[in-house]
């Protein structure tokens, strides 16, 4: 019994905390500022309880008289684990400027935020397709609800109506996949769904392939990728700023992490292959998302639309796994990683911007800003070269494993294609720079705004500084990964899988 | 010492960007400090000369160290005769920019400078195929925010211009490294990208020739050659003269200097394929962009076009690959360098005197000011390559092997040079002579500061038009035995 408790003490703080969190909620004299750190210590308690589990290497049913084979703790988790956490607390803090200057954020917020979390937690654990269905549509209900947040805003509501109707939608498909399995093989659980289909699998080839192409339907659908992309722009945009944060860098971890487990478990070695319909939507997406973010002029819409098209560079790395190149897997966390962060990078100053905004920036609202504000514009323009892949910066790793694996798996038309559109890309991440470095101020005459030192904006300088250090980071400093030590975490998070 | 004196080469600067960054330092500080970097890594890079050996083939003063190292990826500097030449030029080129650039005030300018001069400076020494693709982007960074922050006349839609035109060919370069590293994984089992262990790659003709098109685009973009030039004019025209040096002197001669080491270094079994293409496009780009440079009104895109006609000579005499053309080629990527330096740097004075650089609102400045009308005749006409001056010696060396390699090609190669005398000595009658203009009545002589920024560079060139012997010892047994090397691996496909 002590045995799966420090496994599963990370997941019970979270959902330990979002009830408090519940409760106290219900308290009207505590402090925005105290909510926040309430619910921040929670995640960097759980994060701190996690650090030391991974790199055991070793795989442990939790609980396994109640739950059965269902929860799963192995290095592959724990590292996903460990990125919602770190994400999660770093998406509020980074935002921290932007919830107190707005008056409808209360108590309720952070608790449908650790919610979430504890879904994307369970979803990475899930080893049973029932589980997961539970635990993504435990996260898609809490982020419904945060979308919708800002009650009185008209482009929220209608994000919230549109992401929860298509979203539900979406997720029967994953019903139905996880029934047509339970139909032919008589389990829902994944390794030993692997197991059947490895023994039988050949007689129902065709229709165990349309099941996992009916799971994989939804996970396209959340990752954004095209054609399922269409609820996604006005989602983002109507959101508000930390939920956008929150659904582009740490969803999108969180999404990647069942995909990659159904991936490398069950279709892969048994045969399942679907890859051409992978290679079909990335293809798609890259080029459907590179449109819809030239085509932007407000940020947040731009910031979307590239979203779909970092989507697309993983769904490359996906549709190489199992076609020669153990590479791919690790690429895409290494890819998840590089994005999570100048993605985080980025939005965190968009939203310390926008904090005092009354309507959504577009580029023409940065006209000027290296002279008002050089360090954020500095931070920015960093952001900006990591997420179009400029070397010396995180971006250029990601893309460099994520094209490298593709090369290797024999997918030169993708590799290509994923060069061409990182190249496109390079137009609308570079007019943000221009915007900023190439105009003279006209807003504020000259009068520089001075450099706030709050946690928003130290977090901001750092999540620069680890996208210039992971991508050229060496291994100087022996106890800290640099541009090399990253990889082979994930190497080893996807060693733990059987 | 000698083993890491590049690392501090490439580095110095940077280090004093960051340092004089992180301290805010006030301007005066922080020109002095520029400076005092340019003049370390000057003597860094003597120091290098000196005890570089031309008699031994192959890299010198080699760093090799891990970086990424699961996949081959390493930190791989080392100087040949090839990159010394250029480390050469660009140590020199440095302080004598500072000193152009002593009264600017804007900060941004100064910090821009030293991380430009560590992007070409490792773009030169870099060996690893990766860390060669990092400098050579990221040194494409201070010259997008100098035109585009710091240029004139639609200077913001011609910064996106080049970035956008670069990246194209760095793309299509970055493809072809990646299959590179992966080809070299499939045949032998671990990655690398080191250039040595690419060039050593026994590739298939038809996959190698699609690579080698990745490069070439990459290097054809940056030269430019004749078709792939439509970002020069206007980016040359916008930028801020420190930038222009840069652009016209150093990164243009690195896209040769790609096509030579990457080009015929790692394909030189393919680059045959290409050979009557490269050739077209440089000697029809030679007299081309000549008849360009005589049409135009603006000093700057005269001398761009200009720039872009000796690039095409330079790269011309890298296609026709014998020892006269790729000695005459390696000559004049310096003595050109230092040529269009000492141009454009003059041409600036006239902009910061008269706030203009058309020709039709100049003339007589030889009567108000002599000694600033020798420089500019000597300048330009060292780029025509008047006997006397190094540019001389290169071009006659390239004609001389143009023509051992055909009769004809040699006879176009001398007609196109007519070509360039033309336009400058017409532009320097309707500027330097004839009454002075209301613009140029009260045109200031040069300064002693002026003087102590440009002699240097007439010293250079009389010194490698009147003895070339004193330089040609220093690269010329390796380029023999590159040239040597290559005409091996061609197998006799030329």
């Amino acid at each position: 019994m002590m045995a799966y408790l420090s496994p599963f003490a990370p997941t019970t703080l979270v959902i330990i905390g979002a009830f408090v969190l519940l409760i106290i909620s219900t308290i009207k004299t505590i402090h925005l500022h105290s909510y926040l750190y309430i619910t921040v210590a929670f995640l960097l308690l759980a994060f701190a309880v996690e650090l030391p589990q991974f790199g055991h290497d070793t795989s442990v049913y939790v609980f396994p008289e109640i739950f059965g084979h269902a929860y799963l703790v192995d290095d592959f988790a724990t590292l996903f684990d460990l990125m919602f956490l770190g994400g999660g607390a770093l998406t509020l803090l980074i935002n921290a400027i932007y919830l107190s200057k707005r008056d409808y954020y209360n108590g309720e917020f952070f608790a449908l935020f650790l919610f979430a979390i504890f879904g994307m937690m369970t979803l990475a654990h899930a080893n049973d397709l029932v589980a997961a269905f539970i635990s993504l549509e435990l996260t898609s209900l809490g982020i419904y609800a945060l979308t919708g947040y800002h009650k009185n805003y008209r482009g929220s509501n209608e994000a919230m109506l549109k992401y929860l109707i298509l979203g539900s939608f979406a997720g029967v498909f994953f019903i139905l996949g996880t029934a047509i399995f339970y139909g032919i093989a008589g389990t829902t659980v994944i390794s030993e769904l692997a197991a059947f289909i490895h023994l039988h699998g050949q007689e129902h080839l065709l229709a165990l392939s349309a099941a996992g192409m009916f799971i994989m339907i939804t996970v396209l659908f959340k990752i954004g990728a095209v054609p399922f992309h269409s609820w996604l722009l006005d989602v983002y945009l109507g959101a508000p700023f930390p939920v956008t944060m929150f659904m582009a860098s740490t969803l999108k971890v969180a999404l990647f992490a069942i995909a990659l487990r159904l991936y490398l478990i069950l279709y892969v070695d048994t045969g399942l292959v679907g890859n051409q319909a992978i290679t079909v939507i990335a293809i798609l997406t890259l080029l459907g998302g590179s449109w819809l973010a030239i085509s932007q002029t407000v940020l947040k819409r731009m910031l979307a639309g590239s979203s779909i098209v970092h989507g697309g560079y993983m769904l490359i790395a996906l549709s190489s796994i199992g076609l020669g190149a153990d590479t791919a897997a690790p690429a895409i966390m290494f890819y998840l990683l590089s994005y999570f962060i100048s993605s985080v990078g980025a939005f965190g100053i968009l939203s310390y911007i926008a904090a005092g905004a009354t309507r959504p920036l577009t580029y023409d609202d940065f006209k000027g800003m290296a002279y008002r504000r050089p360090y954020l514009s500095a931070m920015m323009a960093i952001s900006m070269l990591s997420l179009s892949g400029f070397p010396s910066t995180i971006g250029f790793l990601g893309k460099f494993y994520i094209f490298t694996s593709a090369i290797e798996s024999g997918q030169f038309f993708l590799a290509g294609l994923g060069i061409f559109v990182a190249f496109v890309s390079v137009y609308y991440y570079f007019k943000l720079i221009a915007m900023m470095y190439f105009y003279p101020d006209e807003e504020s005459e000259g009068e520089r705004h001075p450099f706030e030192v709050h946690i928003s904006t130290l977090l901001i300088g750092f999540m620069a500084a680890v996208t210039i250090w992971g991508g050229i980071g060496t291994s100087l400093i022996p106890w800290f990964p640099g541009a090399d030590g990253m990889i082979e975490i994930a190497r080893q998070a996807i060693g733990s899988l059987p | 010492m000698m083993d890491v004196i590049l690392t501090y080469i490439v580095f110095v600067p940077m280090v004093f960007a960051v340092i004089m960054g992180v301290f805010q330092v006030r301007h005066t500080f922080l020109r002095m400090g520029a400076m005092l970097s340019a003049l370390i890594v000057l003597l860094l890079t003597l120091t290098a000369a000196w005890y570089f050996d031309p008699g031994v083939d192959g890299m010198q003063f080699v760093r090799h160290l891990p970086w990424i190292e699961h996949y081959g990826v390493t930190y791989y500097l080392g100087v040949d005769a090839l990159s010394l030449i250029l480390l050469l030029v660009i140590a020199l080129l440095m302080p004598i920019l500072h000193l152009y650039m002593w009264h600017y005030e804007t900060k941004g300018y100064w910090y821009n400078m030293l991380l430009l001069q560590t992007g070409v400076t490792g773009a030169v020494l870099a060996l690893d195929m990766v860390l060669f693709y990092l400098f050579w982007e990221t040194m494409l960074l201070p010259i997008f925010i100098m035109i585009g922050r710091y240029g004139h006349d639609m200077h913001r839609i011609h910064a996106m211009k080049i970035l956008i035109f670069t990246i194209l060919g760095s793309m299509a370069m970055l493809f072809a490294i990646l299959y590179l590293g992966y080809a070299h994984y499939a045949l032998h089992g671990v990655w690398s990208f080191a250039y040595r262990d690419l060039a050593s790659l026994p590739l298939d003709p038809s996959i190698t020739g699609w690579l080698a098109a990745g490069f070439l685009l990459a290097f054809a973009i940056k030269i430019p050659l004749l078709g792939f030039h439509t970002w020069m004019a206007p980016a040359y025209s916008s930028a801020p003269t420190p930038a222009l040096v840069i652009l016209s002197a150093i990164m243009a001669k690195l896209g040769i200097y790609g096509l030579w080491r990457f080009g015929y270094g790692i394909f030189g079994k393919v680059l045959h394929l290409y050979e009557p293409l490269l050739l077209t496009l440089a000697l029809v780009g030679m007299l081309y962009y000549a008849i360009h440079a005589i049409t135009q009104n603006d000093l700057r895109r005269m001398f761009a076009y200009s720039s872009g006609s000796h690039l095409s000579l330079i790269a011309l005499g890298v296609v026709l690959a014998n020892i006269y053309t790729w000695s005459g080629s390696l000559y004049l990527i310096a003595t050109h360098a230092l040529a269009t330096a000492g141009i454009f740097l003059m041409i600036g004075l006239i902009h910061q005197r008269t706030g203009s650089v058309r020709i039709d609102q100049l003339g007589g400045i030889a009567s108000v000011a002599p000694r600033f009308a020798f420089f500019f005749m000597f300048f330009a006409l060292s780029i025509t390559g008047v006997p006397g001056t190094g540019g001389f010696v290169a071009e006659l060396l390239i004609i001389i092997g143009a023509f051992t390699y055909h009769p004809w090609i040699g006879m176009a190669t001398a007609t196109t040079m007519l070509a360039a005398m033309l336009f400058v000595f017409w532009m320097l009658q309707r500027t330097l002579f004839g009454t002075p203009r209301s613009s140029t009545a009260s045109f200031g002589d040069l300064t002693a500061t002026e003087m102590l920024m440009l002699t240097p560079l007439l010293i250079l060139l009389l010194l490698t038009g009147i003895a070339p012997s004193l330089f040609t010892p220093l690269f010329e047994p390796q380029i023999q035995a590159e040239l040597m090397r290559f005409i091996h691996t061609a197998g006799g496909a030329l």
